[in-house]
């Protein structure tokens, strides 16, 4: 259980640096999906399920929709 | 400012703070052995008190019925202003079609797609409505369940295109159903002051411990909850999708 | 490992504000502004942790059972939520700004908004 938790901190460390340094938005997207993923592992492993579940939904799927949503406006509006 | 000068204070800000975030981060309680009195004490008394066996729903709708409250409110204030931001700045002349950018290849959706949307969807939504339901005794409660009904509605879109989706999705559904759930929470808060009792205080039966109507007032609370998360979700995702939309002057098809 | 969470959160919320100060595109902005907010999660949870608890649902052991702090799950649980609508608002206001001036760099932002005053 312990190397467990060191690892999902780590790991959860690990995603946050990504989504910073990936600059490009189009990919900061998936990387924010992956980011939501293992939070909500280390959620789970911290024994909350309840918020693993809040995270799971909102991080991987309207979060990222969000996002995708935002860019693609954006780039018609700059072509119009 | 120059971004070069910004990161250099930033650096040095980072510099000034790192002796004192070591010395917290050293300072406080190890991990693992916390020395709290609140958290333990509500899992001592919460079931016996509220009849409830999910300690976090009980703390979320009954305990500190009050911060959701503000929650609440909070989720109501920020979805209100995206919405009347983006209805601002809309025109009149969109059509219902999604917008096409020339030059870019138009792949049509593939039928297996189509197919497993059809089919999770509602299983999907039934799922977050399930979860909503069963906050006294599972993991779950009012949030998750509507972001989790919010999210089989977007599988819809993915399913149906925009203009399917359109048509199951009507926009004055969603606003009540998300101003009536704050609503909801209101009353229910306020009801029990005209029966006598404190703001919020929990009036209703209790019910037995492990059942799934169990917790008197925080079954209403919980409910008004999952109504105001799912039409709010559901409400940002109209809004945003429909920015996507073709003015009538590119809709030559 | 019983300092490590609480360097893990610190860790996160410095490459946030990192990610914040350095960038070029308003909407990386706003995914950093997330990293920073996942931070706080982090570290909420870890301060109600217990070694070999279990979560405090007692459907299926009986209360009186050892269980992790529901207190600080609560909080989070909340935030979660709240934070991704606020989010949405960042968002649309970005979406406004790209609209507006066609551009989404937060240091060529400013000579624009100047240019207009003139």
């Amino acid at each position: 259980m312990t190397v467990l938790l060191a690892a999902l901190f780590l790991l959860v460390a690990l995603s946050g640096t990504g989504v910073v340094l990936t600059r490009e938005p189009r990919r900061q997207v998936f990387a924010l999906a992956v980011n939501g993923t293992v939070l909500t592992l280390l959620f789970f492993a911290l024994q909350a399920p309840d918020v693993a579940l809040s995270e799971l939904a909102v991080g991987t799927a309207a979060t990222p929709l969000l996002f995708l949503v935002t860019l693609a406006a954006v780039r018609i509006s700059r072509h119009r | 400012m120059n971004r070069r000068w910004r990161i250099a204070l930033l650096g040095l800000a980072g510099i000034c703070l790192t002796p004192a975030i070591w010395r917290v981060a050293t300072a406080l309680p190890r991990f693992g052995e916390p020395s709290e009195q609140y958290g333990p004490a509500v899992n001592r008394l919460g079931p016996a008190l509220r009849h409830v066996s999910n300690m976090v729903s009980a703390v979320n709708f009954d305990f500190r019925g009050i911060d959701t409250l503000g929650e609440e409110f909070m989720l109501l204030g920020a979805i209100t202003g995206a919405v009347v931001l983006l209805r601002g700045a809309r025109g009149e002349d969109l059509t219902a079609k999604a917008a096409r950018l020339p030059g870019r290849q138009v792949i049509g959706r593939a039928e297996s797609t189509i197919l497993i949307c059809r089919l999770f969807s509602p299983a999907i939504m039934l799922f977050g409505l399930y979860m909503a339901l069963h906050a006294m005794v599972t993991p779950g409660g009012g949030f998750q369940g509507g972001v989790v009904i919010a999210s089989g509605l977007l599988l819809t879109y993915l399913g149906e295109g925009y203009r399917g989706w359109r048509r199951l999705i009507a926009s004055p559904v969603l606003a009540a159903l998300e101003g009536g759930g704050a609503l909801l929470f209101a009353l229910a808060g306020l009801a029990p002051m005209a029966a006598g009792g404190a703001f919020m205080q929990n009036v209703l039966p209790l019910g037995t411990f492990r059942d799934v109507f169990s917790g008197g007032l925080m079954l209403v609370t919980n409910a008004g909850v999952g109504l105001a998360v799912t039409g709010g979700f559901g409400m940002l995702f109209l809004e945003f999708l429909e920015e996507t939309r073709a003015t009538q002057s590119e809709d030559t098809r | 490992m019983t300092v490590l969470p609480w360097f893990a959160a610190a860790w996160l919320f410095a490459i946030g504000i990192y990610g914040i100060a350095s960038s070029r595109n308003l909407i990386h902005l706003i995914g950093c502004l997330s990293v920073c907010q996942s931070s706080t999660y982090v570290l909420l949870l870890s301060v109600g942790y217990r070694w070999g608890a279990a979560a405090p649902i007692f459907y299926d052991h009986p209360p009186g059972t050892m269980a992790v702090d529901p207190v600080v799950q609560a909080l989070v649980l909340t935030d979660i939520v709240v934070g991704a609508t606020v989010t949405a608002l960042l968002l649309a206001m970005v979406l406004q700004v790209g609209r507006k001036y066609g551009e989404l760099d937060p240091q060529k932002l400013r000579p624009l908004v100047a240019r207009a005053h003139r």
